[in-house]
């Protein structure tokens, strides 16, 4: 049944502006995470000691219990408001990929594999979420038979290339949207970035490395 | 200068029931300053005049004949055949209405356009023909002029991936002019004004800073900074919005 009367006309909504913010602000607060995350892991390069130290540090304070499915939900928080722009429907998808594949431009396909891996990320990060919080207390000794069994060790191989290159592209995107990386400064920001995320690899690389050669 | 060039045509035209999309080859000798203009109006005068293309002024300056070049939406009349290889495929603007070949029709989308956002100076003051015209600082009437460059060929909106995939995307072109009119003293609306028209998925939250129209706008704009600047203006206008809208509940 249609209605005819005139309603009182609402002013514009501000949800797409404040969509956006929480977008970018859980970003910038998950990759602080996965930094300071890094270089917890990276502890491990002293010993098996002083990693199990950090996480039992982590654990009595009940940063790991409570911190963990925090980091969780903004995680899924982050993950449902980026959605928003990834393209899911068909359609969409086969436009997107010709067009990248036309246009040779690099900041497209930085967005292409920005929200593929983030795809991935949502669920690999899912699984070893699962895996490392079913499982306290956190110790090398864990991690390392962890890594020498099954397929895990690739597993973790592909998942810090991941997490390095969305982190990295994040950052820079996230830049260039909010108006802080400008035309002067891009091609300065861009070089900075891909050492960002090369720091960031070489980091978990040496950690893995660690682990995998660790005597325990 | 003895190259030959192949040039790869689409071709199509959805008048003709019978015509299907397909990519004609021709082959043309370069000359002195060629142009993609001088060449494709070489091809429509000695090899095939059905060809269809858009051009008026030659010169860069009417913004008709956006294509794409060898995968990038440019001005045929700015490219010169010397900058590219002996190969080059020519391709309509995608998200324009094709007309055929290598023409579309970007004039209605600019028509609709311009009026969504209401492009034009809002003010209450009565126009008087005989006053001399209010002054305006140099500098800014630069930064005003520098965004007004605009020929509107559409070539930000082919390279968008956002308008690509979402056909009600505002585009690097209406946010630029959007810009243009924040800056202008002389139009009266406010933030809140122009956040109705561009604060949405639509306009300046719908744009996921892939910089396809920095990289590609043949006036070389500064259409990366533009977009910034909104964001950052509707960004904050809304925080402030949502503060007031609180505080009058209170």
């Amino acid at each position: 049944m249609w209605s005819d009367t005139t309603m009182h006309v609402q002013s514009s909504t501000r949800t797409p502006a404040v969509l956006d913010w929480l977008e970018v602000l859980s970003g910038i607060g998950l990759v602080l995470f996965i930094m300071g995350h890094s270089l917890f892991v990276a502890s491990v390069i002293f010993g098996a000691s002083t990693f199990n130290g950090m996480a039992g540090f982590f654990e009595n304070t009940g940063l790991a219990q409570v911190g963990g499915p925090i980091i969780g939900l903004v995680f899924l928080l982050h993950f449902v408001l980026a959605a928003r722009k990834i393209p899911f429907r068909a359609a969409q998808q086969s436009v997107i990929w010709k067009h990248a594949r036309m246009m040779h431009h690099e900041d497209t396909w930085l967005w292409l594999i920005q929200a593929v891996t983030g795809m991935l990320i949502l669920l690999m990060g899912s699984i070893h979420m699962w895996v490392l919080l079913n499982d306290l207390p956190i110790t090398a000794e864990k991690s390392v038979a962890l890594l020498y069994a099954g397929t895990w060790l690739w597993f973790y191989l592909f998942f810090l290339l991941f997490v390095a290159m969305h982190v990295a592209i994040g950052v820079y995107r996230a830049g260039v949207k909010w108006g802080y990386i400008r035309r002067e400064n891009r091609a300065r920001m861009k070089k900075y970035l891909y050492i960002f995320a090369g720091v960031l690899v070489a980091i978990d690389l040496v950690s893995l490395i660690r682990f995998y050669f660790l005597s325990v | 200068m003895d190259r030959m060039l192949t040039i790869n045509i689409f071709r199509y035209n959805p008048q003709d029931p019978d015509s299907k999309p397909h990519m004609e080859s021709f082959y043309i000798d370069e000359t002195e300053s060629m142009t993609l203009f001088i060449a494709l109006n070489r091809i429509r005068e000695e090899q095939d005049p059905s060809l269809q293309f858009d051009f008026c002024c030659r010169a860069g300056i009417c913004g008709q004949c956006g294509m794409v070049i060898n995968g990038r939406p440019n001005l045929a009349c700015k490219t010169k055949t010397k900058d590219l290889p002996s190969q080059i495929t020519l391709l309509p603007l995608p998200f324009f209405k094709l007309i055929g070949d290598l023409s579309v029709d970007t004039g209605t989308w600019f028509r609709e356009m311009n009026t969504h956002i209401e492009s034009w100076i809002h003010t209450s003051k009565e126009f008087d023909p005989e006053a001399e015209e209010e002054r305006m600082d140099n500098e800014l009437a630069e930064q005003i002029y520098e965004l007004d460059r605009c020929v509107e060929c559409g070539c930000c909106l082919a390279a968008c991936g956002t308008a690509r995939m979402r056909e009600d995307f505002l585009g690097a072109v209406a946010l630029n002019r959007i810009a243009r009119f924040i800056l202008d003293p002389r139009d009266e609306r406010e933030e809140k004004d122009y956040f109705e028209i561009i604060g949405n998925d639509q306009g300046i939250f719908g744009c996921m800073g892939l910089l396809g129209c920095e990289d590609v706008c043949p006036k070389n704009l500064p259409l990366q900074d533009q977009l910034g600047f909104l964001r950052r203006k509707m960004g904050f206008f809304a925080l402030k919005d949502l503060k007031r809208g609180k505080k009058k509940t209170c």
